[in-house]
């Protein structure tokens, strides 16, 4: 009788949801996997078999591992800033200071525009806006565009992603903030524990969860940056800002090296698995319960 | 009443979101991409009162669909397609392929979701790359006899329909210029590269300090300038293929191959002149048309689709703009110092393998309609201002860059030659094209890095 009701209750509830799961997640990737073990090139209808051949392809790909090493710089400095940014900025509107509503929604902004737009925008300001500073100011660092200098161009994507994300992670910090337990704190305080003090044992703990969640979505949006990279350098100056994902897609639809590209998307995937799954489990290890 | 301040505020971030969003939409706009949908085009009457176009009856009814990746002729593509349906019955919808997708990669989607456009507007190098396992065979039709020497054969046969024929060249502003020199200017009168250095000397001492504009985007050096390299070969085609074949096998040494010293040799001095000398990686492609039609600049390299920039920067029909060849050397008798190039760029294939026969067949009419009927002629060229590449269309472009090569073409001062080239060629070697721009890089490492792009190649 049980086993017939819970079968049920799986149709009605689960199946759906599995179907979409399935259909535009778990069958792709199989399918996908398949891919970097064939010569297929998008277009023509017979795919030969070719075992590994495409992972050497990946190992000669001198670019691709240039570009995920750049991915590597990028997500330290993305994660790192956003996160400390975030935690701050959160901590310093949930001590009721005036206005804070208004710089809750503020700093939220920059996340409901699409990054291709968003893109499009900083790239006016770094290539013209900046340009034109520079121009009547006479500041050196404004003198030429931002984006026509490799390590310039990588600052700026690092600013424009860190200005976009941490919108959304000061909102969650803000959530974690709100529901710390006002009892704790002023036993904390009673205690004598100081404003340092009271971060490093009480607060950082109990905040725990909050940043399980805002460092694995950082982590995850940053390996995966395409858009942003796209619209704000397309790989500008000369190469030099291609991310991992970028280039991905340009060595399966620019080069028409779909096998190999599609074999390097793979390993972008194990990559961010492994690390996000490691963070997940340690900054787990870390949470307590009031 | 918190909660009313939280939502005004909300609202208010919103609006700002949607209306710096809106912005930059509208104003700033994507420098691959100069032509703004919203803009309106002023018509172009056609006269419709002749026509002698036999159209098949039974095609009638038929829906087609044309995949359009020349953005800037979607407006008149529809309002082709339109015209078409009123005369034959047959229903043409003109999908464009949107910003971010590439052509190739949009028509190969929609193949493999079964769902083909019966007709696509591509580069060459998609139809080569799809013709024989997807392309109709257009090889017995009959536009073919008026398109001689546009062709492109793909093993023998013919799979797509030469849409318009673009050139590129160095562009100049002839009223500029006479007024910088205080004498009249022929653009015939340059000859060679010493000679047009010596005009951009004069200039720089008649006060345009920096009179040349270069732009920076990867398909502009890595496609543009860069296959002067194989294209100034022999000015054909084939020409082309054979020194790509040559530099692929290793037959030819590209350090001591003259084209391309030569290549770089003006690419050097266009380097000297440049505007954006200080930043040439920074320079901005809407500000090089402005510059170009207020005259802070004579010159700029570019083709005859930079004219709705120029237009919008401010210029007008009348106004006397165009090309100068892309000297290589000072032999007054070297086809590249005489001629610009103009080839096909875009075409039409159409699709046969999944297209019924009746939709082929109303596809194939469609593309007789643009070559033979008086509407379409006129229409190709007026409302689409294109360069028609057949020879029975009586109809001339009236923008100043596109009659320009209309006028080369028909003097034969224009060379036919568009080199095959794999797909990223433009972007693997325009990054190290922008290298050489910036300095960043000398000579030997750049053909260096043109001679790794072909050994890579299979």
């Amino acid at each position: 009788m049980k086993s017939k009701n819970s079968g049920k209750d799986f149709c009605m509830f689960a199946l759906p949801g599995m179907f979409c799961f399935f259909a535009v997640v778990i069958i792709p990737f199989v399918y996908g996997v398949y891919l970097t073990l064939t010569d297929w090139n998008g277009v023509s209808k017979v795919k030969n078999f070719i075992g590994f051949k495409n992972f050497a392809g990946v190992m000669r790909d001198g670019q691709f591992w240039t570009s995920l090493l750049l991915t590597f710089k990028y997500v330290i400095f993305v994660v790192l800033i956003v996160n400390v940014l975030a935690f701050a900025i959160a901590y310093l509107l949930t001590r009721g200071i005036k206005g804070q509503n208004f710089f809750r929604a503020g700093f939220f902004t920059p996340n409901l525009i699409g990054g291709i737009v968003l893109g499009y925008i900083w790239q006016f300001v770094f290539s013209r806006v900046f340009v034109s500073i520079g121009e009547s100011t006479g500041w050196k660092m404004f003198e030429v565009s931002w984006l026509s200098d490799p390590t310039n161009a990588f600052i700026a994507l690092v600013v424009v992603s860190v200005w976009q994300l941490s919108g959304y992670m000061i909102l969650i910090y803000v959530a974690g903030f709100m529901g710390l337990s006002e009892d704790v704190m002023e036993a904390a305080s009673i205690d004598g524990a100081s404003g340092f003090v009271k971060l490093k044992s009480i607060i950082m703990p109990l905040m725990m969860s909050s940043i399980t969640i805002c460092l694995f979505l950082t982590l995850s949006r940053a390996f995966m940056v395409y858009d942003v990279n796209l619209s704000l350098t397309a790989g500008a100056p000369y190469g030099t800002t291609e991310m991992a994902a970028m280039h991905v897609y340009e060595k399966a639809f620019t080069s028409r090296q779909f096998g190999v590209g599609q074999a390097e998307a793979f390993i972008l995937f194990i990559i961010v698995a492994v690390i996000s799954g490691l963070q997940v489990y340690f900054t787990k290890k870390q949470e307590v319960e009031a | 009443m918190r909660k009313r301040v939280m939502k005004k505020v909300i609202s208010l971030g919103l609006v700002l979101a949607f209306m710096s969003a809106m912005l930059t939409g509208c104003r700033f706009g994507f420098a691959s991409d100069p032509d703004d949908p919203n803009e309106e085009e002023k018509e172009v009457p056609i006269d419709t009162s002749v026509d002698t176009f036999e159209y098949d009856s039974s095609l009638s009814g038929t829906n087609i669909t044309l995949l359009n990746s020349k953005a800037e002729i979607q407006v008149a593509l529809e309002k082709m397609g339109a015209e078409y349906e009123k005369k034959s019955g047959v229903h043409v919808e003109v999908m464009p392929v949107t910003d971010g997708d590439s052509p190739y990669t949009k028509v190969v989607s929609l193949y493999n979701s079964g769902t083909p456009p019966t007709a696509s507007i591509l580069d060459t190098t998609d139809v080569i790359a799809l013709a024989e396992e997807k392309a109709a065979d257009l090889s017995d039709e009959p536009w073919t006899e008026e398109a001689e020497g546009y062709l492109t054969e793909v093993n023998g046969k013919i799979y797509s329909f030469p849409l318009c024929i673009e050139g590129r060249g160095i562009i100049y502003n002839k009223p500029v210029i006479e007024e910088a020199l205080g004498e009249s200017f022929n653009p015939d009168d340059i000859t060679t590269q010493d000679e047009f250095k010596e005009l951009l000397d004069r200039l720089v001492e008649a006060g345009i300090e920096k009179p040349v504009s270069m732009a920076k985007e990867d398909w502009s050096l890595g496609a543009h300038q860069l296959q002067y390299i194989y294209e100034t070969y022999e000015g054909t085609s084939e020409g082309a293929q054979e020194v790509i074949e040559k530099i692929k096998a290793g037959k030819l040494d590209l350090a001591t191959y003259d084209r391309l010293t030569e290549f770089l040799n003006m690419f050097d001095i266009l380097k000297k002149y440049n505007v954006a000398k200080g930043d040439p990686l920074g320079a901005d492609y809407d500000e090089m048309a402005i510059d170009l039609a207020d005259g802070k600049t004579a010159f700029w390299f570019n083709g005859n689709w930079a004219w709705p920039n120029i237009s919008e920067a401010g210029a007008e029909e009348e106004d006397e703009y165009g090309f100068l060849p892309y000297f290589l050397n000072n032999d007054k008798n070297d086809f590249a110092n005489q001629q610009i190039q103009a080839s096909p760029s875009k075409q039409i294939m159409l699709d046969g393998q999944i297209a019924s026969e009746k939709e082929q067949a109303a596809a194939k009419e469609f593309l007789n309609w643009i070559v033979y009927s008086e509407i379409g002629q006129q229409m190709l060229v007026k409302t689409c201002n294109i360069i028609p590449p057949f020879q029975n269309n009586p109809y001339e472009p009236s923008d100043p860059l596109s009659a320009d090569i209309y006028k080369k073409v028909h003097e034969e001062k224009a060379f036919n030659a568009s080199a095959i080239v794999p797909n990223d060629h433009w972007a693997v070697l325009g990054a190290s094209m922008q290298k050489y721009l910036a300095d960043r890089s000398d000579r030997e490492e750049l053909t260096g890095d043109i001679q790794k792009y072909w050994d890579e190649q299979e």
